[in-house]
Protein backbone atom coordinates (compact mmCIF):
# COMPACT_ATOMS: atom_id res chain seq x y z
CA UNK A 1 0.00 0.00 0.00
CA UNK A 2 1.48 3.73 -1.18
CA UNK A 3 0.55 6.68 0.23
CA UNK A 4 -1.31 7.58 -3.07
CA UNK A 5 -3.98 4.68 -2.30
CA UNK A 6 -5.04 6.74 0.52
CA UNK A 7 -7.94 7.88 -0.68
CA UNK A 8 -9.59 4.79 -1.44
CA UNK A 9 -10.70 2.81 0.94
CA UNK A 10 -8.01 -0.17 1.21
CA UNK A 11 -7.77 -2.76 4.03
CA UNK A 12 -4.97 -5.02 4.60
CA UNK A 13 -4.82 -8.16 6.96
CA UNK A 14 -2.07 -10.39 7.96
CA UNK A 15 -1.78 -13.42 9.81
CA UNK A 16 1.77 -14.67 11.28
CA UNK A 17 2.13 -18.39 12.45
CA UNK A 18 5.14 -18.94 14.64
CA UNK A 19 5.52 -21.55 17.66
CA UNK A 20 5.53 -20.45 21.42
CA UNK A 21 8.63 -18.11 21.91
CA UNK A 22 9.56 -17.31 18.27
CA UNK A 23 8.71 -13.74 18.74
CA UNK A 24 5.31 -14.16 16.36
CA UNK A 25 3.06 -11.78 18.99
CA UNK A 26 6.10 -9.21 19.07
CA UNK A 27 6.54 -9.59 14.71
CA UNK A 28 2.57 -8.76 14.40
CA UNK A 29 3.25 -5.82 17.17
CA UNK A 30 6.42 -4.74 15.14
CA UNK A 31 4.35 -4.33 12.07
CA UNK A 32 1.35 -2.61 13.41
CA UNK A 33 3.63 0.06 15.17
CA UNK A 34 5.43 0.57 11.10
CA UNK A 35 1.91 0.85 9.84
CA UNK A 36 0.74 3.51 12.70
CA UNK A 37 3.84 5.32 12.16
CA UNK A 38 3.52 5.33 8.53
CA UNK A 39 0.23 7.48 8.80
CA UNK A 40 -2.13 4.35 9.00
CA UNK A 41 -4.32 2.87 11.05
CA UNK A 42 -3.40 -0.28 12.27
CA UNK A 43 -4.66 -3.18 14.85
CA UNK A 44 -2.12 -6.15 16.00
CA UNK A 45 -3.18 -9.22 18.30
CA UNK A 46 -2.12 -12.42 19.26
CA UNK A 47 -4.37 -15.46 18.95
CA UNK A 48 -2.71 -17.12 21.71
CA UNK A 49 -3.81 -21.15 23.53
CA UNK A 50 -2.48 -21.08 27.07
CA UNK A 51 1.18 -20.05 26.84
CA UNK A 52 4.00 -22.79 25.75
CA UNK A 53 6.82 -22.43 24.34
CA UNK A 54 6.68 -24.42 20.99
CA UNK A 55 3.09 -24.47 20.36
CA UNK A 56 1.78 -23.00 17.70
CA UNK A 57 0.17 -20.02 17.50
CA UNK A 58 -0.78 -17.35 15.64
CA UNK A 59 -0.68 -13.28 15.66
CA UNK A 60 -3.02 -10.69 13.38
CA UNK A 61 -2.13 -7.54 11.82
CA UNK A 62 -4.92 -5.11 10.27
CA UNK A 63 -3.53 -2.04 8.27
CA UNK A 64 -6.48 0.63 6.88
CA UNK A 65 -6.70 3.91 5.89
CA UNK A 66 -9.69 4.11 7.83
CA UNK A 67 -10.39 3.48 11.36
CA UNK A 68 -10.63 0.27 12.23
CA UNK A 69 -13.44 -1.26 14.93
CA UNK A 70 -13.97 -4.77 14.55
CA UNK A 71 -11.59 -6.79 16.83
CA UNK A 72 -12.17 -10.26 15.13
CA UNK A 73 -9.44 -12.66 13.73
CA UNK A 74 -7.87 -12.14 10.86
CA UNK A 75 -9.65 -15.55 8.40
CA UNK A 76 -8.97 -13.82 4.86
CA UNK A 77 -5.12 -12.68 5.06
CA UNK A 78 -3.36 -10.47 1.97
CA UNK A 79 -0.26 -12.33 3.82
CA UNK A 80 0.92 -15.35 5.62
CA UNK A 81 4.18 -14.81 7.61
CA UNK A 82 5.39 -18.30 8.71
CA UNK A 83 7.91 -18.34 11.03
CA UNK A 84 8.63 -22.21 11.24
CA UNK A 85 7.98 -24.20 7.77
CA UNK A 86 7.46 -27.15 9.86
CA UNK A 87 4.00 -25.92 10.51
CA UNK A 88 3.18 -26.20 7.43
CA UNK A 89 3.02 -30.05 7.30
CA UNK A 90 0.63 -29.78 11.23
CA UNK A 91 -1.61 -26.61 10.51
CA UNK A 92 -3.84 -25.42 7.85
CA UNK A 93 -1.70 -22.08 7.19
CA UNK A 94 -2.85 -20.93 3.78
CA UNK A 95 -6.33 -20.95 4.99
CA UNK A 96 -8.26 -18.43 3.74
CA UNK A 97 -5.33 -17.06 2.26
CA UNK A 98 -6.61 -14.71 -0.60
CA UNK A 99 -5.72 -15.70 -4.70
CA UNK A 100 -2.41 -13.86 -5.61
CA UNK A 101 -1.91 -13.70 -1.95
CA UNK A 102 1.92 -13.56 -0.32
CA UNK A 103 3.65 -16.27 1.86
CA UNK A 104 6.63 -15.40 3.54
CA UNK A 105 8.67 -18.26 4.51
CA UNK A 106 11.64 -18.64 7.31
CA UNK A 107 12.79 -21.36 4.46
CA UNK A 108 15.41 -21.32 1.47
CA UNK A 109 12.29 -23.03 -0.12
CA UNK A 110 8.98 -25.04 0.02
CA UNK A 111 8.88 -27.89 1.43
CA UNK A 112 7.70 -30.99 -0.56
CA UNK A 113 4.20 -30.80 -1.56
CA UNK A 114 3.93 -27.20 -1.53
CA UNK A 115 4.13 -24.34 -4.08
CA UNK A 116 2.92 -26.21 -6.97
CA UNK A 117 3.17 -24.49 -10.40
CA UNK A 118 0.14 -22.57 -10.56
CA UNK A 119 -1.12 -22.66 -6.69
CA UNK A 120 -2.32 -18.60 -6.69
CA UNK A 121 0.21 -17.47 -4.43
CA UNK A 122 3.27 -15.51 -4.47
CA UNK A 123 6.20 -17.31 -2.20
CA UNK A 124 8.64 -15.10 -0.83
CA UNK A 125 11.19 -17.84 1.05
CA UNK A 126 14.06 -16.96 3.12
CA UNK A 127 16.71 -18.59 5.20
CA UNK A 128 15.51 -15.82 7.92
CA UNK A 129 16.85 -17.81 10.85
CA UNK A 130 20.31 -17.92 9.18
CA UNK A 131 20.29 -14.30 9.16
CA UNK A 132 18.68 -13.63 12.32
CA UNK A 133 21.48 -15.97 14.18
CA UNK A 134 24.72 -14.10 12.36
CA UNK A 135 23.16 -10.58 13.58
CA UNK A 136 21.49 -11.79 17.33
CA UNK A 137 23.51 -14.94 17.66
CA UNK A 138 20.02 -16.79 17.66
CA UNK A 139 18.12 -18.11 15.33
CA UNK A 140 15.48 -15.36 15.63
CA UNK A 141 13.65 -14.76 12.11
CA UNK A 142 11.76 -12.26 13.40
CA UNK A 143 12.76 -8.51 12.00
CA UNK A 144 14.45 -10.75 8.85
CA UNK A 145 10.72 -11.56 8.13
CA UNK A 146 9.34 -8.66 8.51
CA UNK A 147 12.20 -6.83 6.21
CA UNK A 148 11.14 -8.87 3.49
CA UNK A 149 7.78 -8.69 3.82
CA UNK A 150 8.31 -4.80 3.60
CA UNK A 151 10.61 -5.12 0.70
CA UNK A 152 8.21 -7.58 -1.26
CA UNK A 153 4.56 -5.22 -0.78
CA UNK A 154 5.88 -1.62 0.30
CA UNK A 155 2.77 -1.83 3.14
CA UNK A 156 5.28 -0.52 5.26
CA UNK A 157 8.54 1.39 4.91
CA UNK A 158 12.16 0.43 5.81
CA UNK A 159 12.32 3.42 8.17
CA UNK A 160 8.77 3.10 10.23
CA UNK A 161 9.85 -0.55 10.73
CA UNK A 162 13.57 0.32 12.24
CA UNK A 163 11.29 2.90 14.20
CA UNK A 164 9.64 0.19 15.68
CA UNK A 165 12.15 -2.08 16.54
CA UNK A 166 14.39 0.90 18.48
CA UNK A 167 11.10 2.02 20.21
CA UNK A 168 9.81 -1.72 21.03
CA UNK A 169 13.21 -3.05 21.74
CA UNK A 170 14.71 -0.12 24.06
CA UNK A 171 14.74 -1.29 27.21
CA UNK A 172 16.74 -4.67 26.50
CA UNK A 173 19.30 -2.11 25.00
CA UNK A 174 21.59 -0.19 21.88
CA UNK A 175 22.88 -3.65 21.61
CA UNK A 176 20.45 -5.37 20.84
CA UNK A 177 18.28 -2.66 18.50
CA UNK A 178 21.13 -2.42 16.35
CA UNK A 179 21.57 -6.06 15.74
CA UNK A 180 18.11 -6.14 14.81
CA UNK A 181 18.03 -3.12 12.82
CA UNK A 182 20.85 -5.25 11.05
CA UNK A 183 19.03 -8.25 10.62
CA UNK A 184 15.73 -6.26 9.89
CA UNK A 185 17.86 -4.58 6.65
CA UNK A 186 19.28 -7.64 5.75
CA UNK A 187 15.64 -8.87 5.27
CA UNK A 188 15.00 -5.96 3.41
CA UNK A 189 17.98 -6.12 0.95
CA UNK A 190 17.61 -10.06 0.26
CA UNK A 191 13.99 -9.15 -1.57
CA UNK A 192 15.19 -6.58 -3.18
CA UNK A 193 18.26 -8.48 -4.66
CA UNK A 194 16.27 -10.87 -5.73
CA UNK A 195 14.23 -8.60 -7.72
CA UNK A 196 16.93 -7.27 -9.34
CA UNK A 197 18.00 -10.69 -10.43
CA UNK A 198 14.42 -11.34 -11.72
CA UNK A 199 14.19 -8.28 -14.08
CA UNK B 1 -1.13 12.28 20.37
CA UNK B 2 -2.49 9.29 19.51
CA UNK B 3 0.19 6.25 19.76
CA UNK B 4 -0.25 2.77 19.11
CA UNK B 5 -0.85 0.96 22.33
CA UNK B 6 -1.22 -2.65 23.90
CA UNK B 7 -5.25 -2.14 25.90
CA UNK B 8 -3.41 -3.21 28.79
CA UNK B 9 -0.90 -0.38 28.20
CA UNK B 10 -3.00 2.23 27.68
CA UNK B 11 -5.57 1.32 30.75
CA UNK B 12 -1.75 1.41 32.68
CA UNK B 13 -0.90 5.16 31.59
CA UNK B 14 -4.40 6.32 32.26
CA UNK B 15 -4.16 4.45 36.17
CA UNK B 16 -0.68 6.58 36.30
CA UNK B 17 -2.60 9.63 35.10
CA UNK B 18 -5.25 8.92 38.08
CA UNK B 19 -2.44 9.20 40.45
CA UNK B 20 -3.55 6.22 42.40
CA UNK B 21 -1.21 5.62 46.09
CA UNK B 22 -2.00 2.12 46.55
CA UNK B 23 -2.25 -0.78 43.68
CA UNK B 24 -2.58 -4.48 44.95
CA UNK B 25 -2.77 -7.50 42.87
CA UNK B 26 -2.07 -11.26 42.32
CA UNK B 27 0.11 -11.86 40.01
CA UNK B 28 -0.69 -14.97 38.13
CA UNK B 29 -2.81 -15.80 35.17
CA UNK B 30 -5.49 -14.67 34.48
CA UNK B 31 -3.96 -11.30 35.48
CA UNK B 32 -2.89 -8.79 32.89
CA UNK B 33 -0.32 -6.23 31.49
CA UNK B 34 -1.95 -3.90 33.19
CA UNK B 35 -0.50 -4.79 36.63
CA UNK B 36 3.02 -5.73 35.28
CA UNK B 37 3.10 -2.07 33.74
CA UNK B 38 1.87 -0.20 37.03
CA UNK B 39 4.50 -2.24 38.74
CA UNK B 40 7.25 -1.20 36.03
CA UNK B 41 6.01 2.44 36.30
CA UNK B 42 6.16 1.70 40.70
CA UNK B 43 9.50 -0.01 40.13
CA UNK B 44 11.04 3.29 37.72
CA UNK B 45 9.72 5.80 40.08
CA UNK B 46 6.90 7.02 37.22
CA UNK B 47 4.39 6.33 39.76
CA UNK B 48 4.65 7.26 43.63
CA UNK B 49 2.32 4.47 44.89
CA UNK B 50 2.92 1.56 46.71
CA UNK B 51 2.81 -2.03 44.89
CA UNK B 52 1.46 -4.77 47.11
CA UNK B 53 1.67 -8.00 45.36
CA UNK B 54 -1.07 -9.89 47.20
CA UNK B 55 -1.21 -13.74 48.25
CA UNK B 56 -4.38 -14.11 46.95
CA UNK B 57 -7.17 -12.01 44.68
CA UNK B 58 -9.22 -12.21 47.95
CA UNK B 59 -6.25 -10.73 49.33
CA UNK B 60 -5.73 -8.47 46.67
CA UNK B 61 -9.25 -6.61 47.18
CA UNK B 62 -9.07 -6.61 50.87
CA UNK B 63 -5.59 -5.08 50.22
CA UNK B 64 -8.06 -1.64 48.41
CA UNK B 65 -10.27 -2.33 50.62
CA UNK B 66 -8.29 -1.52 53.56
CA UNK B 67 -6.81 1.42 51.42
CA UNK B 68 -9.21 3.33 50.15
CA UNK B 69 -10.53 3.00 53.56
CA UNK B 70 -7.40 4.68 54.76
CA UNK B 71 -8.05 7.75 52.27
CA UNK B 72 -5.89 6.48 49.49
CA UNK B 73 -6.47 6.26 45.83
CA UNK B 74 -6.30 2.83 44.97
CA UNK B 75 -6.69 0.03 42.10
CA UNK B 76 -7.07 -3.63 41.29
CA UNK B 77 -7.13 -5.69 38.36
CA UNK B 78 -8.67 -9.39 37.74
CA UNK B 79 -10.43 -11.37 35.74
CA UNK B 80 -12.23 -14.79 35.90
CA UNK B 81 -11.42 -17.36 38.80
CA UNK B 82 -9.90 -13.83 39.86
CA UNK B 83 -13.06 -11.98 40.22
CA UNK B 84 -14.66 -14.83 41.46
CA UNK B 85 -12.16 -15.50 44.31
CA UNK B 86 -12.84 -11.58 45.26
CA UNK B 87 -16.49 -12.05 45.55
CA UNK B 88 -16.52 -11.88 49.39
CA UNK B 89 -14.64 -8.97 49.33
CA UNK B 90 -16.77 -7.21 46.37
CA UNK B 91 -19.58 -7.49 48.49
CA UNK B 92 -17.88 -5.91 51.92
CA UNK B 93 -16.19 -2.71 49.62
CA UNK B 94 -19.93 -1.89 47.78
CA UNK B 95 -22.04 -2.50 50.93
CA UNK B 96 -19.13 -0.14 53.08
CA UNK B 97 -19.67 2.14 49.92
CA UNK B 98 -15.86 2.38 49.28
CA UNK B 99 -14.76 4.29 45.91
CA UNK B 100 -12.85 1.43 44.43
CA UNK B 101 -11.84 1.41 40.88
CA UNK B 102 -11.27 -2.00 39.47
CA UNK B 103 -10.52 -3.68 36.08
CA UNK B 104 -11.91 -6.48 34.82
CA UNK B 105 -10.27 -8.20 32.07
CA UNK B 106 -13.76 -10.19 30.80
CA UNK B 107 -12.57 -14.20 30.53
CA UNK B 108 -14.76 -17.24 30.75
CA UNK B 109 -14.88 -18.97 33.87
CA UNK B 110 -14.48 -23.01 34.92
CA UNK B 111 -14.70 -25.90 34.51
CA UNK B 112 -14.11 -26.52 32.08
CA UNK B 113 -10.59 -24.43 31.74
CA UNK B 114 -10.54 -21.86 29.56
CA UNK B 115 -8.47 -18.87 29.67
CA UNK B 116 -10.33 -16.24 26.63
CA UNK B 117 -12.76 -13.88 27.04
CA UNK B 118 -16.57 -13.55 27.76
CA UNK B 119 -18.72 -11.87 29.95
CA UNK B 120 -19.35 -14.61 32.46
CA UNK B 121 -17.14 -13.15 35.12
CA UNK B 122 -18.10 -9.95 35.59
CA UNK B 123 -21.73 -10.80 35.08
CA UNK B 124 -21.73 -12.97 37.78
CA UNK B 125 -20.99 -9.92 40.03
CA UNK B 126 -23.92 -7.89 38.95
CA UNK B 127 -25.56 -8.04 42.06
CA UNK B 128 -22.68 -6.93 44.52
CA UNK B 129 -23.09 -3.39 44.35
CA UNK B 130 -20.53 -1.93 42.05
CA UNK B 131 -21.02 0.63 38.79
CA UNK B 132 -20.29 -1.63 36.07
CA UNK B 133 -18.88 -0.02 32.60
CA UNK B 134 -18.46 -2.32 29.46
CA UNK B 135 -16.31 -0.77 26.91
CA UNK B 136 -15.71 -1.00 23.10
CA UNK B 137 -12.20 -0.29 22.59
CA UNK B 138 -8.87 0.50 24.14
CA UNK B 139 -9.83 4.55 24.30
CA UNK B 140 -12.63 4.13 25.74
CA UNK B 141 -10.99 1.69 28.08
CA UNK B 142 -8.20 4.37 29.43
CA UNK B 143 -11.01 7.12 29.15
CA UNK B 144 -13.88 4.84 31.22
CA UNK B 145 -11.02 4.25 33.72
CA UNK B 146 -10.38 8.16 34.60
CA UNK B 147 -14.53 8.76 34.50
CA UNK B 148 -14.36 6.01 36.70
CA UNK B 149 -12.42 7.45 39.66
CA UNK B 150 -14.76 10.57 39.28
CA UNK B 151 -18.06 8.68 39.14
CA UNK B 152 -16.76 6.58 42.35
CA UNK B 153 -15.66 9.00 44.67
CA UNK B 154 -18.80 11.30 44.27
CA UNK B 155 -21.17 8.48 44.67
CA UNK B 156 -18.88 6.89 47.13
CA UNK B 157 -19.48 3.35 44.93
CA UNK B 158 -17.00 1.39 43.54
CA UNK B 159 -16.60 1.17 39.88
CA UNK B 160 -15.25 -1.76 37.35
CA UNK B 161 -14.60 -1.22 34.42
CA UNK B 162 -15.30 -3.96 32.20
CA UNK B 163 -12.70 -4.68 29.22
CA UNK B 164 -12.58 -7.76 26.92
CA UNK B 165 -9.78 -10.43 27.74
CA UNK B 166 -7.54 -10.31 24.71
CA UNK B 167 -10.06 -8.92 22.40
CA UNK B 168 -9.22 -5.19 24.12
CA UNK B 169 -6.57 -6.40 26.64
CA UNK B 170 -4.04 -8.03 24.15
CA UNK B 171 -4.62 -5.82 21.17
CA UNK B 172 -2.58 -3.04 20.00
CA UNK B 173 -4.90 -0.19 18.89
CA UNK B 174 -4.64 3.75 18.40
CA UNK B 175 -5.12 5.65 21.70
CA UNK B 176 -4.82 8.81 22.54
CA UNK B 177 -3.66 9.64 25.55
CA UNK B 178 -4.37 12.83 27.91
CA UNK B 179 -1.94 15.16 29.17
CA UNK B 180 -1.45 14.81 33.33
CA UNK B 181 -2.39 18.35 33.34
CA UNK B 182 -5.94 17.70 32.03
CA UNK B 183 -6.53 14.89 34.13
CA UNK B 184 -5.79 16.58 36.83
CA UNK B 185 -8.27 19.12 35.68
CA UNK B 186 -10.95 16.41 35.47
CA UNK B 187 -10.40 14.66 38.37
CA UNK B 188 -9.91 16.45 41.75
CA UNK B 189 -7.65 15.06 44.52
CA UNK B 190 -9.64 11.93 46.59
CA UNK B 191 -10.46 13.64 50.05
CA UNK B 192 -12.59 10.72 51.40
CA UNK B 193 -15.26 11.98 54.01
CA UNK B 194 -15.19 8.56 56.20
CA UNK B 195 -11.28 8.19 56.27
CA UNK B 196 -10.25 5.86 58.77
CA UNK B 197 -8.43 7.39 61.43
CA UNK B 198 -7.14 6.11 64.81
CA UNK B 199 -7.53 10.40 66.67
CA UNK B 200 -11.53 10.15 65.55
CA UNK B 201 -11.99 6.15 66.20
CA UNK B 202 -14.86 4.47 63.68
CA UNK B 203 -16.51 1.48 62.70
CA UNK B 204 -16.65 1.02 58.64
CA UNK B 205 -19.11 -2.37 57.94
CA UNK B 206 -19.56 -3.07 61.81
CA UNK B 207 -22.78 -4.84 62.65
CA UNK B 208 -26.63 -4.17 62.11
CA UNK B 209 -29.32 -6.15 62.89
CA UNK B 210 -32.41 -6.76 61.04
CA UNK B 211 -33.34 -3.24 62.71
CA UNK B 212 -31.42 -1.53 60.18
CA UNK B 213 -29.31 -3.61 58.06
CA UNK B 214 -32.10 -2.98 55.06
CA UNK B 215 -31.87 0.49 55.36
CA UNK B 216 -28.18 0.10 54.28
CA UNK B 217 -29.47 -1.46 51.32
CA UNK B 218 -32.10 0.40 50.43
CA UNK B 219 -29.52 3.57 50.52
CA UNK B 220 -27.20 2.08 48.37
CA UNK B 221 -29.80 1.09 45.94
CA UNK B 222 -31.19 4.73 45.75
CA UNK B 223 -27.26 6.02 45.32
CA UNK B 224 -26.99 3.32 42.61
CA UNK B 225 -30.15 4.78 40.72
CA UNK B 226 -29.09 8.32 41.20
CA UNK B 227 -25.55 7.02 39.76
CA UNK B 228 -26.86 7.02 36.46
CA UNK B 229 -27.08 10.72 36.18
CA UNK B 230 -23.77 11.12 37.49
CA UNK B 231 -22.31 8.80 35.00
CA UNK B 232 -24.10 10.76 32.17
CA UNK B 233 -23.07 13.98 33.38
CA UNK B 234 -19.37 12.88 33.95
CA UNK B 235 -18.93 11.22 30.57
CA UNK B 236 -20.67 14.47 29.20
CA UNK B 237 -17.97 16.52 30.80
CA UNK B 238 -15.70 14.24 29.54
CA UNK B 239 -16.47 15.10 26.34
CA UNK B 240 -16.41 19.03 26.79
CA UNK B 241 -12.66 18.23 28.34
CA UNK B 242 -11.00 16.00 26.16
CA UNK B 243 -13.23 15.86 22.80
CA UNK B 244 -14.29 11.98 23.29
CA UNK B 245 -17.80 10.65 24.75
CA UNK B 246 -19.76 7.71 24.75
CA UNK B 247 -23.14 8.03 25.04
CA UNK B 248 -23.00 8.21 29.11
CA UNK B 249 -25.02 4.64 29.70
CA UNK B 250 -26.30 3.83 26.29
CA UNK B 251 -24.29 4.56 22.78
CA UNK B 252 -26.69 4.24 19.87
CA UNK B 253 -25.90 3.96 16.25
CA UNK B 254 -27.73 4.22 12.80
CA UNK B 255 -30.81 3.72 15.25
CA UNK B 256 -32.46 6.39 13.09
CA UNK B 257 -35.17 4.77 11.23
CA UNK B 258 -34.46 1.39 12.58
CA UNK B 259 -36.87 -1.28 12.42
CA UNK B 260 -34.37 -3.98 13.93
CA UNK B 261 -32.00 -3.31 16.94
CA UNK B 262 -29.17 -5.29 18.08
CA UNK B 263 -27.99 -4.34 21.63
CA UNK B 264 -25.01 -5.85 23.02
CA UNK B 265 -21.99 -4.73 25.64
CA UNK B 266 -18.05 -4.62 24.66
CA UNK B 267 -15.91 -4.77 22.10
CA UNK B 268 -18.06 -6.92 19.92
CA UNK B 269 -19.96 -4.09 18.81
CA UNK B 270 -16.95 -2.97 16.37
CA UNK B 271 -18.03 -6.12 14.55
CA UNK B 272 -22.29 -5.12 15.07
CA UNK B 273 -21.14 -1.33 13.88
CA UNK B 274 -19.32 -2.90 10.37
CA UNK B 275 -22.60 -5.25 10.03
CA UNK B 276 -24.86 -2.08 10.55
CA UNK B 277 -23.24 -0.39 7.62
CA UNK B 278 -23.29 -3.32 5.38
CA UNK B 279 -27.17 -4.13 6.12
CA UNK B 280 -27.73 -0.68 6.09
CA UNK B 281 -25.77 -0.26 2.45
CA UNK B 282 -28.20 -3.34 1.32
CA UNK B 283 -31.17 -1.22 2.24
CA UNK B 284 -32.23 -3.23 5.08
CA UNK B 285 -33.15 -0.55 8.43
CA UNK B 286 -30.87 -2.15 10.76
CA UNK B 287 -29.16 -0.18 13.95
CA UNK B 288 -27.38 -1.05 16.88
CA UNK B 289 -27.57 -0.06 20.55
CA UNK B 290 -24.53 -0.70 22.90
CA UNK B 291 -25.10 -1.14 26.79
CA UNK B 292 -22.34 0.72 28.41
CA UNK B 293 -23.59 0.78 32.01
CA UNK B 294 -24.79 -2.32 33.36
CA UNK B 295 -24.95 -1.51 36.64
CA UNK B 296 -27.03 0.81 37.47
CA UNK B 297 -29.43 -0.60 34.65
CA UNK B 298 -30.01 2.25 32.84
CA UNK B 299 -33.93 0.87 31.82
CA UNK B 300 -35.28 4.42 31.04
CA UNK B 301 -32.49 5.28 28.54
CA UNK B 302 -33.03 1.45 27.02
CA UNK B 303 -36.98 2.28 26.86
CA UNK B 304 -36.76 6.19 24.99
CA UNK B 305 -33.73 4.53 22.41
CA UNK B 306 -35.70 0.99 21.81
CA UNK B 307 -39.39 2.40 21.73
CA UNK B 308 -39.79 2.57 17.69
CA UNK B 309 -37.90 -0.73 17.15
CA UNK B 310 -39.92 -3.21 15.78
CA UNK B 311 -37.70 -6.77 16.22
CA UNK B 312 -34.93 -6.21 19.56
CA UNK B 313 -32.13 -9.26 19.05
CA UNK B 314 -29.93 -8.97 22.19
CA UNK B 315 -26.71 -10.30 21.70
CA UNK B 316 -24.68 -11.24 25.23
CA UNK B 317 -21.20 -13.38 25.77
CA UNK B 318 -22.81 -14.30 29.48
CA UNK B 319 -25.86 -16.32 30.41
CA UNK B 320 -27.25 -17.65 33.86
CA UNK B 321 -28.02 -21.47 32.98
CA UNK B 322 -31.69 -22.68 33.29
CA UNK B 323 -32.51 -19.06 32.66
CA UNK B 324 -31.12 -17.28 29.60
CA UNK B 325 -29.42 -14.06 28.67
CA UNK B 326 -29.23 -11.74 31.76
CA UNK B 327 -29.45 -8.49 29.91
CA UNK B 328 -32.36 -9.53 27.80
CA UNK B 329 -34.42 -11.13 30.46
CA UNK B 330 -33.96 -7.79 32.55
CA UNK B 331 -34.46 -5.91 29.18
CA UNK B 332 -38.10 -7.57 28.91
CA UNK B 333 -39.14 -6.98 32.53
CA UNK B 334 -37.79 -3.21 31.66
CA UNK B 335 -40.04 -3.40 28.55
CA UNK B 336 -43.04 -4.93 30.03
CA UNK B 337 -43.12 -2.07 32.56
CA UNK B 338 -43.47 0.78 29.92
CA UNK B 339 -45.63 -1.34 27.86
CA UNK B 340 -43.75 -2.19 25.42
CA UNK B 341 -44.69 -5.66 23.28
CA UNK B 342 -41.92 -5.73 21.19
CA UNK B 343 -40.38 -9.22 21.54
CA UNK B 344 -36.65 -9.75 22.58
CA UNK B 345 -35.12 -12.28 20.91
CA UNK B 346 -31.74 -13.42 23.16
CA UNK B 347 -28.83 -14.81 21.89
CA UNK B 348 -26.26 -16.11 23.55
CA UNK B 349 -22.43 -16.51 21.64
CA UNK B 350 -18.54 -15.56 22.16
CA UNK B 351 -18.82 -17.75 25.07
CA UNK B 352 -14.78 -19.31 26.03
CA UNK B 353 -13.31 -16.92 23.41
CA UNK B 354 -15.02 -18.15 20.13
CA UNK B 355 -15.07 -14.73 17.83
CA UNK B 356 -18.36 -13.22 17.00
CA UNK B 357 -17.24 -12.93 13.25
CA UNK B 358 -19.40 -10.13 11.07
CA UNK B 359 -20.45 -13.46 9.11
CA UNK B 360 -21.97 -14.56 12.19
CA UNK B 361 -23.80 -11.56 13.73
CA UNK B 362 -25.17 -11.14 9.98
CA UNK B 363 -26.26 -14.77 10.28
CA UNK B 364 -27.90 -13.68 13.85
CA UNK B 365 -30.35 -10.60 12.40
CA UNK B 366 -31.19 -12.90 9.07
CA UNK B 367 -31.96 -15.90 11.52
CA UNK B 368 -35.19 -17.09 13.13
CA UNK B 369 -37.70 -14.37 14.06
CA UNK B 370 -38.35 -14.34 17.77
CA UNK B 371 -41.81 -15.22 17.08
CA UNK B 372 -40.76 -18.23 15.46
CA UNK B 373 -39.52 -20.40 18.51
CA UNK B 374 -40.04 -20.85 22.11
CA UNK B 375 -36.66 -20.89 23.80
CA UNK B 376 -35.92 -18.16 26.21
CA UNK B 377 -32.74 -17.90 24.78
CA UNK B 378 -30.88 -18.92 21.63
CA UNK B 379 -26.88 -19.69 20.71
CA UNK B 380 -25.01 -18.11 18.29
CA UNK B 381 -23.92 -20.24 15.38
CA UNK B 382 -20.75 -21.75 15.08
CA UNK B 383 -17.49 -19.58 12.57
CA UNK B 384 -19.17 -18.96 9.66
CA UNK B 385 -16.54 -18.72 6.77
CA UNK B 386 -16.64 -15.76 4.50
CA UNK B 387 -17.33 -16.66 1.13
CA UNK B 388 -15.30 -19.02 -1.55
CA UNK B 389 -12.47 -19.09 1.06
CA UNK B 390 -9.17 -21.49 0.56
CA UNK B 391 -9.50 -23.96 3.41
CA UNK B 392 -5.84 -24.05 3.27
CA UNK B 393 -5.44 -27.09 2.99
CA UNK B 394 -6.37 -28.19 -0.57
CA UNK B 395 -4.19 -30.73 -2.68
CA UNK B 396 -1.27 -30.12 0.08
CA UNK B 397 0.45 -33.80 1.62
Amino acid sequence: MNMESKNEATLLDIRFHGRGGQGAVSAAALLALAAFDDGFEAQAFPRFGSERRGAPLEAYVRISNTAIRAHNQVYTPDAVVIQDASLLRSEPLLRGLKSGGLIVLNSEQPPDGFSEEGDGFRWLCLPASLIGERHLGRPLPNTVLLGALASATGWVSLSALEQAVTSHLERKGEEMVKANIAALREGYQFVAQEEEVAS
Amino acid sequence: MKKLLEGSQAVAEAVRLCRPQVVAAYPITPQTHIIERLAQHVADGELAAEFINAESEFGAASIVLGAVAAGARAFTATASQGLLLMTEVLYNIAGMRLPVVMVCANRAVGAPINIFSDHQDSMALRDAGWIQIYVESNQEAADSLIQAYRIAEVCELPVMVCMDGFFLTHTFEPVDLPSQAMVDGYLPAFRFARTLDPTQPMTLGGGSEADNYQEFRVAQHHTMENAQTVIEAFDADFGEQFGRTYGGLVQDYRLAGADTVLLGLGSLMGAVRDVVDRLRDQGQAVGALRLRCFRPFPAQALIEQLRAAQRIIVLEKAFSAGAGGIVAIELRAALQQAGITTTVDSVIGGLGGRDLTPEVIEAIIRGAKPDEHEATCRFAPDHIAPDNINSGEASHG
